[in-house]
């Protein structure tokens, strides 16, 4: 593989009781465009805030291309957007604009940046006067103001209204074609499905599955296979049921009543449906769904809850706020 | 840096409340003040050269308070510290421009006092005016100072009444409002705002200038800075 962009080395982080970021341990590549998705509280910003060394984690190590963040900060290959990042008042948009051009070790010209984020035509506005939504686009115009070779976007939509949100995935998608690897964090999963090409999936603090959006999907069990089973056309055990190839989860309703009602879902739907007819099944109404991110993701994160309450420890089952 | 340094000084020139507080009022007091004593005060001291002098360090001390104590108090909360650490700025550029905007923004209004006591009769050599602006001016570095320590010790809705009670306090016993004498004296050499308007004493007829309070202006001016550091570090590991 390529040099690492990015890393965290079993990397953990704590404010008090609470652990925000629990071993976490990954890196990114140059170029890749990365959803770090999680529920509110699962350690997305806590995460980011570490990879921009704005905090020092409790156990391990966080690097950025290959050295302490803040020395590639200082050498401009870092731009980032924060949640809670506030801007400078009583200034206008373009003085804004103009100052993240002038630090950067690299920047690109006022003008450039302004059409980039799309905010030319609210350049010469007070930075206090402007909505939530335009606000997310100056900032993201200071994430973009340099030559940087990542591009770090906490929930970077948050308060943009749909047509404001394509323009923007429609800008940073430039960007990533321009060869910079770009890690935003996401509670939107049709964002994480349309724009990341890699998807991880942060609860409770760790890293709880990574990969395209195709194989999370299929982590999760991606297809969704129903049908009913009438005792009339041959008994089937559930064990027989039990043995269909890429089973993830399976569900049996209305025993005993001669019709059951039966939900599958498997990493291979095909094989399932070759499967059944095999074991001898006469399914009716069979139906195959997909599954969304949001389903699988979903799902993920209820398989790790189960497995949590099983192995119960005091510090994993802590949840942020 | 020089480009923050020029943000910092043009933003709050086109704040209002800033013209308000520092330039205009110490400028109206001093109106009030000088008619209330007439020409004569205890001690055989000009009332109009006396408050000339208070009110324009009454002003320098206000300006550079809020200046920088709400300010930095008020964008640490909101995150802009967060993000300009984000930036390749070294991480004492946003206190260093806050101080430079500070001194940038408190000449008006010590000029504006001045010319107002010029106006109402106040007779100084050339030098003594330039040794007079450039002793207030460069004392109220202190006050800066101050106010980045504080700005970085309290969150914004405990910082205002913080800033007004040591502004307040500090007025009250440092000679702004009235020359203080007796034991009030000797507790006022303690007292910053008192050292502060203590530089000025050179422009009375037959007074050196008084380096015991040059002096403690300084001893000040390190520990404001000290106490400064120390918070600034401690707010970077938390934020």
């Amino acid at each position: 593989m390529a040099e690492e962009v990015a890393a965290f080395r079993q990397v953990s982080k704590s404010y008090g009781r609470v652990r925000a970021v629990n071993g976490l341990d990954l890196a990114l590549y140059p170029g890749q465009t990365v959803a770090l998705l999680g529920p509110n509280g699962a350690g997305k910003s806590s995460s980011l805030d570490l990879l921009l060394g704005l905090r020092e984690p409790d156990q391990g190590q966080v690097t950025l291309f290959g050295a302490a963040p803040r020395a590639a900060i200082e050498a401009g290959r870092v731009g980032a957007m924060l949640q809670s990042g506030g801007l400078m008042t009583d200034v206008k948009v373009r003085e804004l604009v103009q100052l993240a051009c002038d630090v950067h070790p690299r920047g690109h010209r006022v003008a450039e940046v302004l059409r980039d984020a799309g905010i030319e035509e609210i350049a010469e506005r007070r930075v206090d006067k402007l909505s939530g939504g335009q606000e997310q686009r100056v900032r993201f115009a200071l994430a973009v103001a340099g030559q940087n070779d990542l591009i770090v976007l906490d929930e970077p939509t948050t308060g943009m209204d749909v047509s404001v949100r394509q323009q923007f995935w429609s800008a940073m998608r430039r960007q990533a074609e321009q060869g910079r690897t770009v890690l935003f964090a996401t509670h939107y999963l049709e964002e994480a499905d349309s724009i990341a090409d890699r998807v991880l999936v942060l609860h409770r603090g760790r890293l709880i599955a990574d990969g395209s959006s195709a194989e999370i999907k299929a982590k999760a069990g991606a297809r969704r296979v129903s049908f009913e089973l009438h005792d009339a056309d041959g008994l089937i055990e559930e064990a027989a049921l039990r043995a269909l190839p890429g089973l993830v989860a399976l569900e049996v309703s209305g025993q005993g009543t001669g019709v059951r009602t039966v939900r599958i879902r498997s990493t291979d739907a095909d094989a399932v449906v070759a499967a059944l007819y095999r074991t001898g099944c006469y399914p009716r109404g069979l139906e195959v769904t997909s599954l969304g991110l949001e389903q699988a993701f979903l799902t993920i994160t209820g398989e790790q809850d189960e497995q949590d309450s099983q192995t119960a420890s005091p510090s994993g089952t802590e949840s942020v706020r | 840096m020089t480009t923050l340094i020029k943000l910092e000084i043009l933003r709050t020139l086109r704040n209002r409340r800033y013209l308000f507080f520092t330039v205009l009022y110490p400028a109206l007091m001093y109106f009030f003040f000088v008619s209330a004593y007439g020409n004569g005060m205890p001690g055989g001291v000009s009332a109009k050269s006396y408050f000339m002098v208070s009110m324009a360090t009454f002003g320098a001390v206000g300006a550079v308070l809020t200046g920088s104590a709400q300010r930095i108090s008020l964008e640490r909360k909101s995150g802009w510290v967060r993000q300009l650490r984000l930036t390749a700025l070294p991480g004492r550029a946003y206190a260093v421009a806050k101080i430079c905007s500070c001194a940038a923004t408190t000449l008006p209004a010590i000029v504006v006092v001045f010319a107002l006591g010029a106006a109402e009769g106040v007779r100084l050599e050339a030098g003594q005016w330039l040794g007079l602006v450039a002793a207030i001016w460069l004392g109220s570095f202190v006050f800066a100072a101050l106010g980045v320590a504080l700005g970085y010790a309290a969150e914004p809705s405990a910082v205002q009444p913080i800033v007004m009670i040591v502004y307040m306090l500090m007025s009250a016993f440092g000679g702004t409002w009235f020359p203080v004498s007796g034991t009030l004296k000797s507790i006022a050499r303690f007292n910053p705002v008192y050292l502060y308007n203590q530089l000025a004493a050179f422009i009375r007829p037959g007074v050196g200038f008084d380096t015991t309070a040059a002096a403690g202006t300084l001893g000040f001016l390190v520990v404001f800075v000290a106490a400064a550091g120390v918070l600034y570090r401690r707010d970077t590991r938390q934020a």
